[in-house]
């Protein structure tokens, strides 16, 4: 493939691919992101392959691998072009009937479609409410794109942004445009971009660098895996974008080796994009020269702070240092480093593209353009969501994400992973904006956005976070590293029933200290999770202490299983399903479940049918007397007893 | 970097002279042509000498497995089985088995050269090595040690570091339990009871078949199947305890 030399080569060639594609030649698409690769879509894509080689369609129909198209519940998603027939949980025996119906046909299989409320059959993927809502213009093109497919992207219009920018824009245009944009850093902390980028092109000292963030730690968190998995040329062009306006000639991508698929994709387009000549010397003719190394980060949640990340690029133990001196002025071996997040990279051509106007026009007052959120957790429609900035938490969960499964009661949604914390229902209305979030005490994070049911215990919650930290806290100070530890081990001793009356409060304290004396961000906002939990649920904090009951029913050795007599149905399903056989009874015998045997594993409750619901967790009461051994069953139908 | 006098070479090591004279002297002792054969010699030598004059030791009969007592004693005796092993196996047919050594030591030479040896990627070295082995030998580390001029104390500290590296033996198969916050919510904790109880194993543990290691792991980015187990790759969405036997005893 020859180089492109100009942003006339680049177009021409743009032009040269869409000639060669039939805009009406049927395509299969299959997305392809890690939900879906987990529930089979490889499986489905092979099928495809060998079922449209059967009914001799290879030349007339394409077939595209894509990334991650977002909803993920319903995956593996496949949909049909030119038409953009969306098919939902397809699997492999599915496919003979796509492939009849549909491709040979023209018609389509209404099975497969998406079911509105009213049992009416949606066709389209944008009709479907959970897209209907969101604007997909970072994300969006994940699902028109094969990820291995330079093609692919440039036939999109994919690097244009670049050849605007190298072919008639300073440096100092290109960094005005994005400060007049006011991109904030979608990593976390909101940093506005512009002024950072601004920051290392003045700081002294040469080479300068430029880096990718890739290290999505947060539990619960993969929007920047899907967008680098599914379209690694957004990224990498945004990073190019940005290496001219700051002055950097090497660039780096720190990714997680957790993510074999991310280093897959990427790698396969740096080849690319080199290939080209949009990556190298003298990018499109312009004398810039700029080329991008993978690092694969080798799985430590404080490695993705960026002065930790630059420290790990080095080969070095990957761990913080105090940033007297911003990463900005003082990163890769002491020289001017500029570091955004994966999706911040990613909306850098758009801005390009559109204008700053444009993507200011999208937004709140201080927070503009979209956000891309993990919605997961007790949420009917678990997937990936683009929504513009100031969209309330309501909107998103319940018109986007379709509310609580099985009719429960949403109790809270947790944002910005472990850093964030808590937001309970009475402040449901408020909207995605980095300082509003920050406001109720949680914060925008990455993108996490974890909701939660009224069986989901807030002390656990923040034990839960508390962990995961203690054993991420790299050690080097004494305030994260022993604070953190100490609130654990008060959390434990609450969640197993042992609270002491002042432990709220000296919760409280230690907080206090670890937020304010902590090295890094990480120990900085550490207690988030235990603050905003105690904040709004503090009477869940105060059952446990004073009552030793967990109101919802997770906290083990706070709860006891019991079987209601009145209601046994002498089933023996819980009996058969008791790993510890701690349930006695038989044919026609009430069950009893010894409560000394009894490990809390659940077993029975969950096994229990729902039209018996004789299971039943207690909390905080003393469990009632068990029935004699032998005492027959009252049977509820028929009204007699055998 | 810091540069450190050395005159000479020995397969790719880095000796001073007066090694390097020993070593010559060694080589015309023995008649060898060869350096590596000089190696296989030394390494024979090292063996013999720390090898106990007795007959190998018989395998101790072990009990049905039970959940180990602790996470460092298994630790530790998985990695003192593998070195019984590699004695046994050197006291019986020692020239394979330094052969094979040597070849461990050349494959880490590769990755090292892949890397045109700089220092700075020590930790992508690392990784490689670690995917090649699911382990990290100490005789690896040494080399590289060695081989990049980094304190061996600096290589243990970023193998220690970092959760994608292990220092004792992996199992054939890997089982890992995601304990995200979206898989917590949904009931992993009760999912991973589960799994150590079938197992009998707790995470970070290999069992001492060395067929299963257990691992908890934070998102796999397939929240809409939470909880969920992968076993070599493959997704399980909350397994029942039938199933879940079901696929362990599908993995050799």
């Amino acid at each position: 493939m020859p180089r492109l030399k100009s942003a006339t080569d680049l177009e021409t060639r743009r032009q040269e691919i869409l000639a060669r594609r039939d805009p009406d030649k049927p395509c299969v698409t299959i997305c392809s992101g890690t939900g879906c690769h987990a529930y089979g879509s490889e499986k489905v894509a092979q099928t495809f392959a060998a079922e449209i080689n059967k009914n001799g369609l290879k030349e007339k129909v394409d077939i595209r691998r894509t990334g991650c198209h977002g909803y993920c519940e319903r995956g593996t998603i496949v949909v049909i072009f030119p038409q953009e027939i969306c098919y939902l949980r397809v699997k492999p025996e599915d496919v003979p009937e796509i492939i009849e119906t549909t491709l040979t046909k023209g018609e389509v299989v209404e099975r497969l479609l998406y079911e509105g409320e009213d049992a009416q059959r949606i066709i389209h993927e944008g009709d479907i409410p959970f897209y209907k809502h969101q604007s997909r213009i970072v994300f969006g093109p994940n699902r028109f794109i094969d990820p291995k497919s330079i093609d692919d992207y440039i036939a999109r219009g994919g690097y244009a942004a670049l050849a605007k920018v190298l072919s008639g824009m300073t440096p100092e245009a290109v960094l005005a445009e994005v400060k007049k944009a006011n991109l904030r850093g979608r990593g976390g902390g909101g940093f506005p971009a512009g002024m950072k980028w601004e920051t290392t092109r003045n700081a002294p000292g040469e080479p300068k660098y430029v880096i990718v963030n890739a290290d999505e730690g947060d539990p619960g968190a993969y929007m920047d895996r899907s967008l680098l998995e599914g379209n690694p040329h957004s990224v990498l062009e945004g990073l190019t974008i940005g290496a001219y306006a700051i002055g950097a000639s090497q660039g780096f991508v720190y990714v997680r080796q957790e993510y074999p698929l991310a280093v897959e994709n990427l790698n396969v387009a740096l080849e690319q994009a080199r290939d080209y000549g949009l990556l190298g010397e003298n990018i499109l003719g312009s004398g810039f020269d700029f080329d991008v190394m993978v690092h694969r980060g080798a799985g430590a949640f404080v490695s993705g702070e960026s002065s930790a990340l630059m420290t790990a690029i080095e080969g070095r133990v990957g761990e913080p240092r105090p940033k007297y001196i911003r990463t900005a002025v003082s990163g890769i071996w002491g020289k001017p480093s500029n570091l955004n997040n994966v999706e911040t990279w990613a909306t850098v051509p758009l801005i390009i593209d559109k204008g700053a106007d444009w993507f200011s026009s999208i937004g709140t007052k201080g927070s503009k353009g979209t956000k891309i959120f993990s919605l997961v957790g007790k949420v009917n429609n678990t997937g990936l969501v683009e929504v513009p900035m100031g969209m309330t938490l309501r909107e998103i969960i319940y018109d986007i994400g379709g509310g609580i499964p099985q009719g429960r009661k949403f109790k809270a949604v947790q944002t910005g992973g472990p850093s964030g914390g808590v937001i309970p229902e009475s402040l449901i209305d408020t909207p995605v904006d980095f300082d509003e979030l920050t406001k109720v005490g949680s914060m925008m994070g990455s993108g996490g956005m974890i909701v939660m049911d009224e069986d989901n215990c807030m002390v656990d919650v923040a034990r839960y976070f508390l962990n995961f930290l203690s054993e991420e806290s790299c050690g080097q100070c004494v305030p994260c590293r022993e604070g953190i530890y100490q609130m654990l081990k008060i959390l434990n001793r609450i969640c197993a029933g042992q609270g002491r009356s002042g432990d709220i409060e000296l919760l409280e304290e230690i907080a206090e200290v670890v937020r304010d004396a902590s090295l890094c961000a990480l120990g900085a906002t550490a207690p988030n999770p235990v603050l905003s939990t105690i904040k709004y649920f503090r009477d869940e904090y105060k059952a446990h202490v004073e009552e030793k009951r967990c109101p919802a029913g997770v906290c083990k050795e706070l709860i006891s299983y019991y079987i209601d007599p009145e209601k046994c149905q002498a089933c023996l399903l819980c009996l058969r399903n008791c790993p510890v056989e701690a349930i006695t009874g038989g044919k026609n015998l009430i069950h009893v479940i010894d409560q000394d045997k009894c490990t809390k594993c659940s077993a029975c409750f969950e096994v229990c049918p729902t039209r018996f619901g004789a299971v039943v967790k207690l909390s905080g009461v003393p469990v009632p007397e068990p029935v004699s051994t032998g005492t027959e069953v009252k049977r509820k139908r028929g009204g007699k007893s055998e | 970097m810091a540069k450190r006098k050395t005159k000479s070479t020995f397969i790719g090591l880095k000796v001073t002279s007066e090694q390097a004279e020993t070593l010559a002297q060694l080589q015309k002792a023995l008649n060898s042509p060869t350096k590596t054969a000089v190696l296989l010699r030394g390494l024979e030598l090292l063996a013999s000498s720390s090898l106990p004059p007795t007959p190998p030791a018989q395998p101790t009969p072990r009990a049905a497995p039970q959940i180990a007592t602790s996470l460092e004693l298994s630790q530790i005796e998985a990695e003192a089985r593998h070195y019984l092993n590699a004695l046994a196996q050197t006291r019986n047919r020692s020239e394979e088995v330094m052969k094979q050594m040597v070849q461990e030591l050349a494959k880490v030479d590769q990755t090292v050269d892949k890397y045109h040896g700089d220092r700075n990627y020590l930790i992508q070295i690392l990784l490689d090595i670690q995917r090649e082995n699911r382990w990290l030998p100490r005789d690896a580390l040494i080399w590289i040690s060695q081989k990049l001029d980094i304190p061996l104390s600096q290589i243990y500290h970023i193998a220690t570091f970092y959760k994608a590296f292990s220092l004792v033996p992996q199992g054939r198969h890997s089982v890992s339990v995601c304990t995200g916050t979206a898989c917590h919510v949904r009931g992993a904790p009760r999912l991973l009871e589960k799994v150590t109880d079938t197992l009998k194993i707790r995470p970070g543990e290999t069992s001492s078949d060395l067929r299963f290691s257990l691992s908890t792991v934070n998102c796999l980015g397939c929240c809409a199947l939470g909880p969920v187990m992968v076993v070599d790759e493959e997704y399980h969405s909350n397994p029942a305890i039938e199933e879940m036997e079901k696929i362990f005893s599908a993995c050799e």
